[in-house]
């Protein structure tokens, strides 16, 4: 292929440029919401890729940067409803921590759109859809992530 | 010799002689005058090399770890941010305190070692950036309180006026000051090895499986393993400064840390940590009513 080729083929692959957006879903709420949405045939966009966790609790810190290194544009950690945790108060931690850490990509210079946590219950299929859609959104108009990646 | 040396000699020996500790953690006079490192004292005759002076930097607590196995009891000169120190690892169960004597000694204020380099000794030496706005300079935990308490210090330091400023810049700017900083890490881990926080048995960064932290040489890694350790060190970090005065690269990571403490303090309410052994962590406990952001 020539330089130009080249050129072209990156202009092209930067212009149909879709966000990957990695969703640390909850097994016992999100991770069913995300179920229901599907059953109920609900449409979202396929930007989002679903991993289950245990809880939102598991969800490290390590886990998000290491997303963001990997070419990930935003992430979202979701669980039970305060209250509804499967272990109890797992969530209540977690809503601790990525509170911190929001800030923390805030004062690295990250963009705190693109780091979210949502509490979507296993009865929230239209939740979920709703969140996901606005997420892929936001994340759209940010554009491609650049920072913290591991290579260009 | 000052009267502070004096008393600490005087102590250690009684101590010693007595038997009722069979080692001592103080500082000793280097082969340099603008460096005062750590020494381990087991016999009496050697309680003449304990010295105290402006440069006594090292925070003795956290050589503490390494002699968890010890058989007798230690006796240990704790500055104010030491002493937060030990009740850092009292807390995290990492020492005992029953196998511990710890000795307080209010801490006027240190000098900067960095600004003495080429001086000759007895020069004048600014202030270390550490001690600026140190709020505990008096042992919060101690046996033994050396000599009388010292005021409090209460100026501005220059790492509040930092993080102002990388609050008052756009996103793109903090991440490019960031990128500077952290592109110079040559992650040499001493910033870990000294902090009081940092008392994992393996750190994440030293897994082989799962391999967290990657060998590269690139701005990436240096960025996940700082904004790895200040997560870790979130609510628990007792802001002795260390880690930024044991950086050989000058990187401000007391920006990071005193920011952190900042925002936990905003959210969850004033939580200084190694201050009270009964109050735990901030992010290791939680409130019915935390803020709630993520509806």
């Amino acid at each position: 292929m020539s330089i130009e080729a080249v050129k072209a083929d990156k202009a092209a692959s930067q212009e149909n440029w879709e966000p990957k957006i990695l969703v640390f879903a909850c097994n016992w709420c999100t991770y069913a919401g995300a179920d229901l949405a599907g059953l109920s045939r609900l449409q979202y966009p396929p930007n989002v890729r679903i991993l289950r966790v245990p809880c939102s609790g598991r969800v490290n810190p390590q886990f998000v940067i290491r997303a963001f290194q990997k070419g990930i544009d935003g992430v979202l950690v979701a669980g039970c409803h305060p209250g509804d945790c499967h272990y109890a108060t797992g969530n209540y931690f977690t809503r601790r921590r990525y509170l911190v850490m929001q800030r923390l990509l805030e004062f690295m210079g990250m963009d705190p759109a693109r780091f979210q946590a949502r509490w979507i219950s296993g009865s929230e299929g239209p939740k979920f859809q709703q969140v996901v859609t606005q997420l892929t959104q936001d994340i759209k108009a940010l554009g491609p992530n650049r920072k913290l990646r591991d290579m260009e | 010799m000052n009267q502070h040396t004096v008393k600490m000699r005087e102590l250690a020996r009684e101590l010693l002689s007595s038997g009722q500790v069979s080692l001592v953690l103080g500082w000793e006079k280097g082969n340099l005058w603008y460096k005062s490192p750590p020494v381990f004292i087991s016999r009496v005759e050697d309680v003449e090399k304990l010295i105290f002076d402006e440069f006594c930097h090292n925070n003795l607590a956290k050589y503490l770890m390494d002699l968890v196995h010890h058989s007798g009891k230690i006796a240990v000169f704790v500055k104010g941010c030491d002493s937060r120190a030990i009740n850092r690892l009292l807390q995290d169960n990492q020492i005992k305190r029953e196998k511990l004597y710890i000795i307080g000694v209010p801490c006027p204020g240190l000098k900067d070692p960095d600004d003495a380099v080429g001086k000759k000794q007895g020069a004048e030496v600014k202030n270390s950036a550490k001690c600026a706005t140190c709020s505990y300079p008096n042992p919060v935990v101690y046996d033994a309180l050396l000599w009388e308490t010292v005021p409090v210090n209460t100026t501005k330091a220059p790492v509040e006026e930092l993080i102002a400023k990388l609050d008052s810049m756009t996103p793109d700017e903090r991440y490019a000051y960031w990128t500077e900083q952290f592109s110079r890490c040559i992650r040499c881990f001493a910033c870990r090895n000294v902090c009081p926080a940092c008392n994992c048995r393996e750190c994440c960064f030293d897994q082989a499986e799962p391999d967290w932290l990657g060998k590269a040489n690139n701005l990436s890694e240096n960025q996940f393993m700082q904004m790895t350790r200040a997560m870790h060190v979130a609510g628990r970090c007792i802001e002795c400064g260390e880690c930024e005065r044991v950086c050989p690269m000058n990187i401000p990571l007391m920006a990071i840390n005193k920011k952190v403490a900042r925002d936990i303090a905003e959210l969850f309410g004033e939580c200084a940590a190694g201050l009270d052994l009964e109050k735990r962590p901030p992010l290791g406990h939680f409130d019915l009513n935390d803020p709630e952001k993520f509806m």
